[in-house]
């Protein structure tokens, strides 16, 4: 039974964007309920990691998830939790190590992931397939260390289970509307309505220079 | 689960939280967020929480004794939080109205409005606003949430498509979901992303939009919507809370500020802002009304105002049109403390109306920043997140006809002078 598994960072961006319930719904298995924004609305997370520091090296990595409720107990609230329905990575060892430990669903190929880091903006282009699959635009705001616990949801034939994901490094986090989303036709975006997805974030969040401490996968019941 | 152990004994601060955090539990038990809220709550309540929910112990004239949340003392505040924008509620013609209808009626209406809890009082008001607004007929309800909520789900079904304003207050968007209508909202005050949004949408489509929107405190761009909405063939209802007695040649509202009263399909406003009272209406022909009478269960599975807050209603009302100069005050106060905010580096946003926000921008010192002032004797309310987007924090300044330019000058003053201490505004 592995311990905590910890991954490095350099950047890590995310932006949560609005996009119908009914398409949360859609992607989350049963049991689940996203967190609406408005009635109606859910929320799209997307998150691109670069990560320096892993059991199997450096790569990259997108996730699409939906946010959820937390599952409170008797521990520490956490910020917030989220369903990744989609993971893809730029090597095979990541992306094997990643379903093997904790049961996330996959694009099953290599995506290409470029960063484009500018003054107070990052760009991460992803293609998938050789072909454009998205471009996310994050934008900061103040910088601080921060420590903070999220959690992420999994399902599949063998159960449901939770992670306990602490982040760790520098954060920034706003709600300036200045970032931005591309989602391009592509078989990697075939359950998202793209037309749908609202192209500006509400809430941008970069985390840089910083860790990922993952407890061991956790099943649980009840959902 | 080592990490979790090591996250447990790590307490955060309660600065890492807001009431966001304690929406959602999981779990079969409802009561399993209360502990963690408790616990929450007992950190924040103290490090400026307690700036809500101050008890008033006098009437909301422009001068208040406040009961300190942190220390239980009572001190006499300049109040800058009180809707009154006319300064009416506490007139002495409303305050003998009201105690003449007690005397007469007793206290409350003690039924439904569609049974035994209609008054004389009520049907004299209804037509008296009926003919302020230039409608045929007024429907009452007992508050301004339940006038939206009710009218809303009064009028659209299942099937149908509601547009909102991505600003609109809760009672909007709760009106919506009990109409279990397709719920859609546009950018805040965009009629292009209205076009967006409404384009290829079949069926009953209803746009609904704010004479005044209350947390930035700007004003619909109400003839761009109302042409981008008429182009779709959807019909458009106003919420006319902030804006009904105030704006416009009459006082009629946004609507009538901009000439295109008669345009707009549907209209709702409230008692509790510039009457300083309490209870929402509807206006609009006959028709409607008596189909809103018909269908708006917020209205009628609620008791009726009570008639003595309606007569001091129907007070404040001759007041509100026999005093045009109470707009008037009202507009020089809002210049003069708009021109002297931006003298002195205030920023206020993009608000063009009485409801002033000060954008303090940083979440975790809006609350000591309003605890400063506060302490130099202004009332006023802080806004943070969830409520704003994060890094909107700010303080919500509602002016009034009856402030005088001395007050506003020093209220001016202090709050300049606070945030030039915090960095907040330039010096």
């Amino acid at each position: 039974m592995p311990g905590i598994t910890r991954y490095g960072y350099r950047d890590a961006i995310s932006g949560f964007f609005e996009f119908p319930t009914e398409n949360a719904r859609s992607v989350l298995p049963r049991g689940f309920e996203p967190v609406e924004v408005h009635h109606g609305t859910s929320i799209l997370a997307v998150t691109v990691f670069d990560f320096n520091e892993s059991e199997v090296g450096e790569y990259g990595e997108v996730v699409y998830a939906v946010i959820v409720p937390p599952l409170v107990r008797d521990t520490r609230l956490p910020k917030s939790a989220f369903f990744p329905w989609q993971v893809a990575t730029t090597t095979k060892a990541a992306r094997e190590h990643a379903i093997e430990r904790w049961h996330l669903p996959h694009w099953m190929n290599d995506v290409k992931v470029d960063f484009q880091r500018e003054k107070g903006k990052t760009t991460a282009k992803v293609e998938a397939d050789g072909a454009p699959a998205l471009e996310l635009v994050v934008t900061d705001h103040s910088w601080q260390p921060v420590s903070h616990l999220y959690q992420s949801f999994q399902k599949d034939d063998s159960g449901t289970y939770l992670a306990n994901i602490l982040f760790e490094g520098e954060k920034s986090e706003h709600e300036e509307e200045a970032g931005k989303i591309v989602l391009h036709e592509n078989a990697f975006n075939k359950d998202i309505q793209i037309s749908e997805v609202f192209e500006t974030p509400f809430r941008e969040l970069w985390m840089r220079n910083g860790c990922q401490l993952f407890d061991p996968l956790a099943q649980i019941e009840g959902k | 689960m080592e990490a979790a152990q090591k996250t447990s004994n790590e307490k955060p601060v309660f600065s890492e939280y807001d009431y966001s955090n304690f929406y959602y539990g999981a779990g079969d038990d409802p009561l399993n967020l209360l502990r963690p809220y408790a616990d929450w709550y007992r950190e924040a309540r103290p490090a400026g929480y307690y700036l809500y929910m101050e008890a008033l112990e006098t009437a909301p004239t422009t001068r208040v004794r406040v009961k300190d949340g942190k220390t239980g003392q009572v001190r006499d505040l300049l109040n800058l939080a009180s809707y009154n924008y006319l300064g009416i509620s506490y007139r002495p013609e409303v305050k003998q109205a009201a105690h003449d209808a007690i005397e007469h009626y007793g206290l409350g209406a003690s039924g439904s409005p569609i049974l035994s809890g209609t008054f004389d009082v009520h049907e004299q008001f209804q037509q008296e606003l009926a003919r302020f607004k230039d409608k045929e007929a007024v429907v009452l309800f007992p508050t301004g949430y339940s006038a939206n909520v009710g009218f809303i789900s009064a009028l659209m079904r299942s099937g149908d498509t509601i547009f909102l304003d991505q600003y609109s207050h809760a009672s909007i968007v709760d009106g919506a979901i009990l109409a279990k209508s397709k719920t859609v909202f546009f950018r805040h005050n965009n009629p292009l992303d209205l076009e967006r949004k409404l384009t290829g949408v079949k069926g009953k489509k209803l746009v609904v939009v704010e004479g005044v929107y209350s947390m930035d405190g700007d004003i619909c761009v109400l003839p761009e919507i109302l042409e981008v909405a008429k182009r779709h063939g959807a019909r458009i209802l106003i919420d006319e809370a902030h804006s009904t007695f105030l704006f416009g040649p009459n006082g009629r509202g946004v609507a009538e500020h901009f000439g295109v009263d008669k345009e707009v399909d549907f209209h709702l406003g409230t008692f509790s802002k510039s009457l300083g009272g309490q209870g929402g209406f509807v206006a609009g022909s006959k028709e409607l009304c008596d189909y809103v009478i018909a269908f708006a269960r917020s209205r009628f599975f609620s008791c009726n105002l009570s008639p003595v807050l309606t007569a001091g209603l129907l007070a404040g009302l001759r007041i509100a049109q026999s005093e045009p100069q109470l707009r008037t005050k009202l507009w020089s106060n809002c210049a003069f403390l708009r021109r002297r905010f931006a003298e002195e580096g205030v920023d206020i946003g993009k608000s063009n109306s009485q409801v002033m926000p000060v954008m303090v921008n940083h979440d975790s010192r809006v609350l000591q920043v309003a605890e400063k002032i506060q302490e130099r004797g202004l009332f006023l309310n802080p806004v943070t997140y969830p409520a704003v987007p994060k890094h909107k924090s700010r303080l919500r300044i509602s002016v009034s006809a009856a402030h005088t330019e001395s007050e506003l000058e020093g209220a001016v003053q202090t709050i300049a002078g606070v945030l030039r201490e915090e960095g907040i505004c330039r010096a």
